[in-house]
């Protein structure tokens, strides 16, 4: 969107000083004089586009003034130049950075140009190849004009590499301009809030209309409702920033005010690699995930993750993400429900305005559990979109819903269960200061089944806080 | 449309013999917007001796997105000074809001006040609005020193009038904070630069 409105601002139409003068029927060097008078003063002062309309009139008015001639011809010669600014700046508006970029180089071939740097500059750092945007940014720079515009980015470039502390800096001095401000000092927030090294803690208090469905595969249920209390902690490590090598580690714990046994505690670790960085990448990823449920050792569960996005330009990108994890469920009542669990959704996402987005996804999963008659085949669609509500708050809204059909006949509920899902989930989230959020959700699910006690209706409201810090 | 109609009226009514008529081209020009040409128009009429051609021509570089230039121009020795033609203030605003003096620009949006038609004071009462949003608050350090800064840039570069814009402006956003700052060294600036003829 920034980078949209400065292309828009450097835009300028012009005369074409290479084009063909026409004689004015009654000549008129006295007047003709005046023009190339005005001429010179506009080319003197860089305005070559009124330059060249005072040239021509002065030609149309002298055909013989030589002098008005040869600096028609430089400014036409120099249009070659302007030219491949004015492609650069097409081809970007219509999100062919490439060719854009070829483009913006030809200008500053010709000449330095701190504006085709700057545009340039952004397209490469848009393409996600921050080494080659940021010596563009730092020329465009040492332009006052462009100053603020291109400590954006170039914070924007920290930011990606993991330099909080610079990208704070830079996104902060770029505020000092009142049009880039409310964009610059958000992502200063984002800023203070990544790193290489980043932790974060959630403290939350959650109603459950239904806990006995946590974990969800209990099929001996009360249907009651218990409140509990919530601590997560997660800290990532990402040396190189967005794109390169990351281990995470995560460790949850969960008391439920009245149904002790299902207490949550445990962890896990993950470590994985990324590759490219913004609207397009790839990530691999290598995962463990160990938990304990009443105390008691309950599931150890190691998973592979990939996943791929696609940037389509405009704010539009396409992904895809797969995971198999083999889940061990350690009860002897519940190793039937062991086995290897598959997932995949496809997803097409797009910024519909600036801090609003929207998600439309479909997702598919297989859970081969040691027991067929507990395994199922399951899909279905998913919306999301998150809006804006003020400066520092934003209200997301996810739908979804899902066909599972379970893979065997189960003898001991004397059927073929089938059932279908419909999920809503709301969540708001206010920034209270430069780490701190406040995070209040709504989940809901109403659970459909061919089975009448795997019927059921869920409500989860939480209420909770989060730290999130970049150490380095 | 209904600007440049009133710019065409205004180039006919106070265009002397040969001036006039290249006042005159440069309004039709303007209407037709085609920038570039009417401000050749507007600069030889200025160079024949018409002065109101400034004004009009300072207009035609808002329009022709060379905000600091037009500023400059309506800053310079000879501009008609504010108050006296509604639609040129208004323009005079463009140009310092798109200059990034937004508090220049709003001080002179509240000049225009009801001298003008519904047309200009919707125009007028938008703009104001949108600067109003954007100085919200307190303004911060680091934006009254972006503005100390570009002054004395623009002072290094012999650009004297707009640099004492840049340096007001700073002062401007200054007073608006609690603890004034900046604006002591916007004053010693300003006090160096000296007063400009067409400066307010």
């Amino acid at each position: 969107m920034i980078a949209a409105s400065l292309a828009i601002a450097l835009a300028l139409g012009a005369p074409d000083p290479c084009a063909p003068v026409e004689v004015a029927r009654a000549p008129d060097p006295g007047a003709a004089e005046s023009y190339r008078a005005v001429g010179d003063a506009e080319r003197a002062a860089g305005s070559h586009d009124t330059a060249a309309a005072a040239y021509r009139a002065a030609l149309a008015l002298d055909p013989a003034d030589a002098r008005s001639r040869a600096a028609l011809a430089l400014l036409c010669a120099e249009e070659a130049r302007d030219g491949a600014f004015e492609r650069g700046l097409r081809r970007m508006q219509a999100g062919d950075r490439r060719a854009a970029i070829v483009a913006f180089d030809e200008a500053r071939a010709a000449r330095a140009d701190r504006s085709a740097a700057l545009l340039e500059g952004i397209c490469f750092y848009e393409l996600g190849e921050d080494e080659r945007a940021r010596p563009l940014l730092s020329e465009a720079e040492a332009d006052p004009a462009h100053r603020n515009a291109a400590r954006l980015f170039l914070g924007l470039v920290a930011l990606r590499a993991g330099r909080s502390a610079d990208a704070t800096a830079l996104l902060e001095a770029a505020a000092a301009d009142h049009r880039l401000g409310p964009a610059a000092l958000d992502l200063a927030r984002l800023a203070r809030r990544d790193g290489r090294v980043v932790v974060s803690v959630l403290l939350d208090a959650t109603f459950d209309s239904n806990v006995d469905l946590t974990p969800d595969r209990t099929a001996d249920l009360t249907r009651e409702g218990d409140a509990s209390g919530g601590a997560t902690v997660l800290l990532r490590v990402a040396p190189w920033g967005d794109s390169g090598p990351f281990v995470r580690g995560t460790a949850v714990l969960r008391n439920q005010a009245r149904y002790d046994a299902l207490d949550l505690g445990g962890g896990g670790v993950a470590a994985g690699w990324q590759a490219g960085r913004g609207g397009g990448y790839l990530l691999g990823e290598a995962s463990w995930d160990y938990r304990e449920l009443g105390g008691a050792p309950y599931l150890s569960a190691p998973r592979l993750l990939g996943a791929a996005r696609l940037d389509g330009g405009h704010g539009r990108s396409v992904g895809v993400a797969y995971f198999a994890r083999w889940e061990s469920f350690l009860p002897a009542s519940a190793t039937a429900y062991s086995g290897l669990r598959h997932f995949a959704e496809a997803d097409v996402t797009a910024e519909l305005a600036p801090r609003t987005s929207g998600t439309l996804a479909w997702h598919g999963g297989h859970d081969a559990t040691r027991d067929a008659a507990l395994g199922w085949w399951e899909q279905g669609p998913r919306a999301l979109l998150w809006l804006p509500l003020g400066r520092d708050a934003r209200v997301g809204f996810e739908l979804a819903y899902t066909w599972r059909t379970y893979s065997a006949f189960d003898a001991a509920l004397g059927a073929s269960r089938q059932d279908r899902f419909a999920d809503l989930s709301t969540v708001l989230e206010q920034e209270l200061g430069e780490r701190w959020t406040l995070r209040a959700a709504l989940g809901a699910r109403k659970a459909f089944s061919n089975v009448p006690d795997f019927a059921y209706t869920r409500f989860v409201p939480m209420i909770g806080i989060a730290y999130t810090a970049g150490i380095l | 449309m209904i600007r440049a109609a009133a710019l065409l009226a205004l180039g006919i009514a106070t265009g002397s013999a040969g001036a006039g008529e290249h006042l005159l081209a440069g309004a039709r020009l303007f209407r037709a917007e085609r920038w570039a040409e009417a401000l050749v128009e507007f600069r030889v009429a200025e160079r024949l001796g018409d002065s109101a051609a400034r004004g009009y021509a300072a207009a035609t570089l808002v329009k022709l997105e060379r905000p600091e230039q037009a500023v400059e121009e309506f800053e310079a020795r000879g501009a008609p000074p504010p108050g006296r033609d509604p639609l040129l203030d208004y323009y005079r605003a463009v140009a310092c809001h798109d200059a990034r003096l937004y508090v220049r620009a709003d001080r002179l949006l509240a000049g225009i006040g009801a001298r003008t038609g519904p047309g200009i004071a919707r125009l007028v009462a938008d703009a104001r609005a949108e600067i109003a949003a954007m100085l919200r608050g307190e303004p911060r350090r680091d934006a009254v020193e972006w503005y100390v800064a570009r002054c004395e840039d623009l002072d290094r570069a012999g650009r004297r009038v707009l640099a004492r814009a840049f340096c007001d402006e700073a002062r401007g956003l200054g007073e608006r904070r609690a603890d004034r700052y900046g604006v002591r060294e916007a004053d010693a600036i300003l006090a160096k630069l000296g007063p400009m003829a067409g400066a307010r």
